[in-house]
């Protein structure tokens, strides 16, 4: 109740930029988890003839299924569909229309990276195939929803045909500057169970956007070469979600590490990496200043494969260099980076009968 | 007007004074190489000497362009500095491989540098180039280099883009890079993408700074990002080359290679990796496995927009806007340092 009230305050100080609603072929669909989490899907149907499995498309940390369809413009989701494939959104526990932390209905607070691969995923594998009928689902991350892949495929996980993941870092420390602050502050708030109001000032910061000229969030997130203001603006305004100080303390001890390990120690993702055998693209944007291509590389390297490597730059052909969110979110995704992961997909779609 | 004066003389940059001079250094095998030393007043007694060594195509103007530049803002700091120019590099003889580079080129120059001052030299190494004077750190060079600074060297190779793939299959020609057009645009994305540079010094590296790789050179680095690797001759100036425990592996095949790859495994010296994540000819995914691969302690630094205003490039690491404010520092701290990083 506190909670909506702030952030309701936040937005309406914040002039309570428009939240463009789904579309009307979209269908809301609910899992829930083996401990009991509801997590939000939506369905895309899939225009013409079928052309594979169902793709998932998972975003990344602090984020929720709105960065997979933003508007009529900008949407990942209806791309896939549009090409051919049924295409399913997903927001993770703590995220979008999904289940908030609530101690008194048995979901405490402070869950972690090893929640979303351990329970989150195989309950969104499992619902998808069950809904579609499909033997297998193929599987698109963002950022931390290709980390998320990356755990859930190296500790034996079943049920994916083929995946990608589009800036998604196996390793953090590199010395950006970025791991600083969260370094200083991780050993202080080791063992809290809190939820990082993150997304309150994604929130504040909507309306400004359009009047800043390389911003913190702009030299941090995308790139204009690559994508419009509108775009960012719509996303920080509803396509954010608050983070789990669980994940929080993972992803500091990837920082402090340069290992991606459970948050026990005791799985090592990326060493099992070398066992995975489903078929990955791997898909790093070279002005990415928060999954960097070395750190993109790295998760690329540790795969077993079969496997692909696609660096987004112009050097390649791109019109523009993309940065983070500009792999989900850019102008010209559907043509430089969405085309090519659908090309991949559709080379390791089962053969039909 | 004498307030004036004074006032403008408070104001002016504090430059101490640096004499640069320059002299032929003749390799093994009879190749013409160039040797510029910056010597500091005091002559630089107190600290290493540094030695910077180019990338391939380009030479000493990556150092020092109208006057600015590492070589002369090292110096101006004390320490007495030289920059070579290897085979195929600035005023050097035409190369026709890379190869020889380790074996010949590097222990020429460090010779003639031991002259002068018989201390184990600080190394600064830039892009491929870069990549081959940490190989011979391994073997030829071996106890005559204390730390690194490697900017932007490629320890696991693969062609950067299909820009890169096709203007080497096409001979290297850095010098039809320049002016406008599409070489302009090609040397922007290779070179220069998303940097800052203080007037006149793009377009002086672009005319000036740069010359081109040959057929020759061109093929082999082309080859090198293919394969994933540089077979190595033996070498001349070692002692240890060719006997059993200085050669590097059993191939499959039984024999034994020598190779960029097998040195980089080998390679232990303290090192301070920066890498520019826009540079597009020496891409930084590929010089990062430097601290998995070697046996060196490896500290990385990645320049980026948001933290340091700026992401840098192959050019603009050593010639950009920021970088005497941002990346110099960096350098002159790590060699400074008094313990071992």
């Amino acid at each position: 109740m506190r909670r909506g009230a702030v952030l309701a305050l936040a937005l309406a100080a914040s002039g309570c930029v428009h939240v463009v609603p789904l579309p009307k072929e979209a269908q809301v669909h609910r899992a829930v988890t083996s401990d009991g989490w509801g997590l939000a899907l939506v369905r895309y149907q899939a225009k013409g003839k079928p052309s594979g499995p169902p793709v998932i498309l998972c975003h990344g940390i602090s984020a929720n299924a709105r960065n997979m369809d933003l508007d009529d413009d900008v949407s990942m989701a209806r791309w896939f569909a549009a090409h051919g494939r049924e295409t399913w959104t997903v927001s993770l526990r703590g995220g979008g229309d999904s289940d908030r932390p609530d101690e008194a209905s048995g979901r405490p607070a402070g869950f972690g990276f090893d929640d979303y691969w351990k329970k989150d995923v195989p309950a969104v594998v499992a619902y998808v195939k069950k809904v579609s009928g499909a033997a297998a689902v193929d599987w698109v991350g963002h950022s931390m929803g290709g980390m998320v892949l990356y755990a859930y495929l190296s500790q034996g996980g079943e049920g994916i045909n083929a995946g990608t993941t589009l800036g998604s870092p196996t390793r953090l420390d590199w010395g950006t500057g970025i791991e600083g602050p969260l370094l200083k502050v991780a050993p202080h708030v080791e063992g809290l169970r809190f939820t990082l109001p993150s997304s309150l000032g994604a929130h504040a910061m909507a309306p400004l956007e359009p009047h800043l000229d390389d911003g913190p969030l702009e030299r941090l997130f995308y790139n204009p070469q690559s994508t419009s203001k509108r775009a960012w603006q719509r996303l920080i305004a509803y396509g954010t979600a608050d983070i789990s100080s669980g994940v929080l303390m993972q992803l500091a001890a990837v920082m402090r590490t340069g290992e991606l390990k459970s948050a026990d120690g005791k799985l090592d993702f990326k060493k099992d990496m070398a066992g995975i055998t489903t078929p990955v693209l791997v898909v790093a944007a070279k002005l990415d200043r928060i999954a960097v291509t070395p750190a993109v590389k790295d998760g690329y390297r540790a795969l077993g494969g079969p496997k692909e490597w696609l660096l987004i730059t112009r050097a390649n052909g791109a019109r523009g260099e993309y940065g983070h969110m500009d792999l989900v979110i850019g102008d010209r995704a559907g043509d430089e980076v969405w085309s090519k992961v659908l090309d991949f997909l559709n080379r390791h779609a089962p053969k039909e009968p | 007007m004498t307030a004036l004066v004074l006032a403008l003389a408070l104001a002016a940059p504090q430059v101490s004074e640096v004499h640069v001079s320059h002299r032929k250094v003749i390799a093994a095998d009879g190749a013409a190489l160039a040797l510029y030393q910056y010597s500091p007043v005091g002559g630089g007694v107190g600290r290493p000497p540094v030695l910077l060594v180019p990338d391939v195509g380009f030479g000493r103007e990556s150092f020092d362009l109208h006057g600015q530049g590492l070589a002369r803002w090292l110096a101006a700091r004390g320490a007495l500095v030289f920059v070579a120019e290897l085979r195929g590099q600035g005023k050097a003889e035409a190369a026709k491989g890379l190869a020889s580079v380790v074996s010949v080129d590097l222990p020429a120059i460090v010779a003639a540098i031991r002259k002068e001052r018989a201390e184990p030299l600080d190394v600064v190494a830039h892009g491929w180039m870069g990549t081959l004077v940490l190989a011979a750190t391994t073997q030829e060079l071996k106890g005559q280099v204390r730390r690194v600074v490697a900017l932007n060297t490629p320890v696991l190779a693969e062609v950067p883009s299909e820009l890169v793939g096709s203007f080497l299959a096409g001979g290297g020609r850095l010098s039809e890079l320049a002016g406008s057009g599409k070489g302009a645009h090609d040397f922007e994305l290779m070179f220069a993408m998303a940097s800052s540079f203080p007037p006149r010094v793009l377009s002086a590296l672009e005319t000036n700074g740069v010359r081109d790789l040959g057929d020759g050179q061109a093929a082999a680095l082309l080859g090198w990002m293919k394969s994933g690797d540089l077979p190595l001759p033996p070498s001349p100036s070692n002692p240890l080359s060719g006997q059993p425990n200085s050669t590097p592996f059993d191939s499959a095949q039984g024999e034994r290679e020598d190779t960029v790859l097998h040195r980089l495994r080998a390679y232990d010296r303290p090192t301070l990796q920066l890498l520019a994540l826009a540079d597009g000819w020496a891409s930084p995914e590929l010089c990062s496995p430097l601290r998995e691969l070697s046996k060196a302690k490896v500290m990385v630094q990645t320049f980026s927009r948001f933290v340091h205003g700026n992401d840098y490039s192959h050019a603009s690491v050593l010639l950009g806007q920021q970088a005497a404010s941002t990346v110099f520092p960096r350098i002159d701290d790590f060699f400074l340092a008094e313990e071992e990083p």
